[in-house]
């Protein structure tokens, strides 16, 4: 089998979860098999300007020049995998989009914002079309490596499309509501293996809420827990502002 | 077997008991989890083990069918090559209450028709499980009267009430003489203690009554009329569809079938994991079709799984009133609640009592 061509590319974000990919320890032997990198700017110096067969996103699209970069991309990629909650959701950029954009530009640039044109956050679905995503901040390695042998065999990666409350039961957690912590797991789509909640901490939402989240519902539980209701919309647009444009039809 | 069907075990000899005991297989038992919870662990010393508990976080189930458990292991090298996997060694549960040893006798049942599981049945066939007995009720939210859990019925080795200074163990099978013969903590028990015995029983009857107002027998019957009720739609305004609910299950054995390539891209496993009908995509089918689209139809469909459905395939309730579902409901969903309602929404039948 001919390595498909593969590059790693980042938009705005932290680069975390390709640190993942350069963390990975052993595995990274066996991916390395698997690919022919030309390009991941975070572990390589040498860049690569042809066709692709595999394109991996890390970052959200939030300036005029992304929007071009991703569209040029987009053309020259067989298979793009949207990489990271800032690719898959828009990620914590989100959060941009609940500011005017003209107070967002002078809160960061001040005088020099005008050399600074941006634009709304979008996650990269929502600016070109996307075949595979590895929801998570950062990505959880088992789902990008199952992500990765789905793209190379050519068939559909699903992600759970049911709350991250699954895993952790199955893991055997203590619900974190029954120590009267809020956390985001009934909303969120699984797949992470409730990697935090196994490691002590709380879900963010990290990975995007599920196709249809129960809002009432939620809302009934919080108020059950006398969680304020704004504490809990700005828990969840940390991560997933983004969803709004999705709601308004792409 | 022997003849002496009944032994004593006093509690100053428990700790020695449990350390032998874990030296003979791998021995799991109530231990506490988070600050509210417990969970079935390993364990090695009585120390460990927390005693008295509310029922665990996931019940003993995960012991004869493990949250994710792989069925073979395929090698697309070798002319699509595909091999069973070898399943774990033997075990001892102890401190199983009577709601999970129910939970057990009923997915042994599910397990056993065939095609058999016989996953399933290998582990089982490994597992020597000694009972414990709930002198009170656990909290609020059991309902083991009602599906008559909350007094012994058979399903363990060994079943062990707490008298006192002492425990009474009953011996119920071979594996459990076992027990008795290679630990040897053990003495017969004399008449008197049979009579606590039965004194704790003849307490506990009048302790653990009916927690709905209804007459089981006629549960199917409700359910029979009750599919339409509003209920349901009631149901349908709180569920968040998180799941927690059918996970914690002792008798939910649904479960989905995925492939897992290695990243040689030729070899891989099987493996199954649970699965919850709780969830959207449970119901749907190629082509997006989606049986039970709605909150409602799911929950429905997870109550008739209890009361209806199995009781006119097995002539049993799948309910075994531990109360884990109710306790882990995000949207304070109570079973009994549930049922109380289907009785008053039932209007004038049998049921009411």
């Amino acid at each position: 089998m001919k390595r498909p061509k593969t590059a790693f590319f980042d938009f705005a974000c932290c680069e975390g979860c390709q640190l993942q990919v350069a963390n990975m320890g052993d595995t990274l032997l066996e991916v390395m098999g698997l690919i022919d990198l030309v390009e991941f700017r975070e572990v390589m110096s040498e860049k690569w300007d042809g066709d692709l067969d595999i394109a991996v996103i890390e970052g959200s699209i939030t300036d005029l020049h992304a929007t071009e970069r991703i569209k040029a991309i987009r053309k020259r990629s067989k298979v793009l995998i949207a990489y990271g909650s800032c690719a898959t959701i828009g990620g914590v950029n989100g959060m941009k989009n609940s500011f005017d954009l003209d107070e967002v530009g002078d809160c960061v640039y001040g005088e020099g914002r005008w050399f600074f044109p941006t634009e709304q956050t979008r996650a990269i679905h929502q600016v070109v079309p996307v075949e595979y995503a590895v929801n998570g901040c950062p990505v959880y390695i088992p789902e990008f490596l199952s992500v990765l042998t789905a793209a190379l065999q050519g068939i559909p990666y699903a992600v759970p499309d049911y709350a991250v409350c699954i895993e952790c039961r199955m893991n055997e957690n203590e619900c974190l509501y029954d120590r009267g912590i809020t956390c985001l797991g009934p909303v969120t789509r699984a797949g992470c293996n409730s990697w935090c909640v196994n490691n002590g901490n709380l879900c963010y939402g990290c990975r995007g809420m599920v196709s249809s989240p129960y809002v009432k519902g939620m809302k009934q539980v919080l108020e059950k827990h006398h969680v304020p209701i704004d504490f809990v919309v700005n828990k969840m647009d940390m991560y997933n502002k983004c969803r709004e444009l999705d709601r308004n039809g792409r | 077997m022997h003849d002496i069907q009944y032994y004593l075990l006093k509690k100053r000899a428990f700790s020695g008991f449990i350390s032998r005991l874990a030296k003979v297989q791998p021995l799991a038992a109530p231990v506490r989890r988070g600050e509210k919870n417990y969970a079935f662990e390993l364990v090695t010393s009585a120390n460990e083990i927390s005693l008295p508990y509310i029922p665990t976080i996931l019940p003993p189930k995960k012991y004869f069918f493990p949250q994710r458990e792989v069925l073979l292991e395929f090698d697309t090298r070798r002319g699509l090559h595909a091999g069973p996997v070898g399943v774990a060694g033997p075990m001892t549960i102890f401190g199983v209450h009577t709601c999970d040893l129910a939970g057990i006798q009923c997915l042994n049942m599910v397990f056993s028709v065939r095609p058999r599981d016989h996953n399933y049945l290998i582990r089982k066939r490994k597992i020597t499980i000694i009972g414990l007995e709930c002198n009170d009720y656990c909290d609020e939210h059991a309902n083991c009267a009602l599906v008559n859990a909350s007094l012994p019925s058979g399903g363990y080795d060994l079943f062990f009430t707490d008298l006192g200074d002492y425990f009474i163990v009953h011996v119920n099978t071979q594996a459990g003489d076992d027990i008795i013969d290679a630990v040897k903590q053990f003495q017969p028990a004399k008449e008197a203690n049979l009579q606590d015995l039965a004194a704790l029983r003849e307490r506990k009857r009048v302790v653990f009554r009916n927690e709905v107002a209804l007459d089981q027998r006629f549960l199917p019957a409700l359910f029979d009329i009750s599919f339409d009720g509003p209920v349901w739609k009631d149901l349908d305004e709180r569920c968040l569809a998180c799941g927690n609910c059918t996970q914690v299950c002792p008798t939910c054995y649904c479960f989905d079938i995925r492939d897992e390539l290695n990243l040689d891209m030729a070899t891989g496993v099987r493996y199954r994991v649970w699965d919850s009908c709780q969830t959207e995509p449970f119901a749907k089918v190629a082509g997006g079709e989606n049986f039970r689209k709605s909150r409602l139809a799911r929950q429905r469909h997870r109550y008739y799984r209890k009361f209806s459905y199995p009781f006119a395939k097995f002539f049993r309730f799948f309910c075994t009133g531990c109360g884990r579902c109710s306790r882990a409901c995000m949207a304070g969903i109570k079973l009994k609640e549930t049922l109380t309602s289907l009785i008053s929404q039932g209007g004038e039948g049998p049921w009411k009592r």
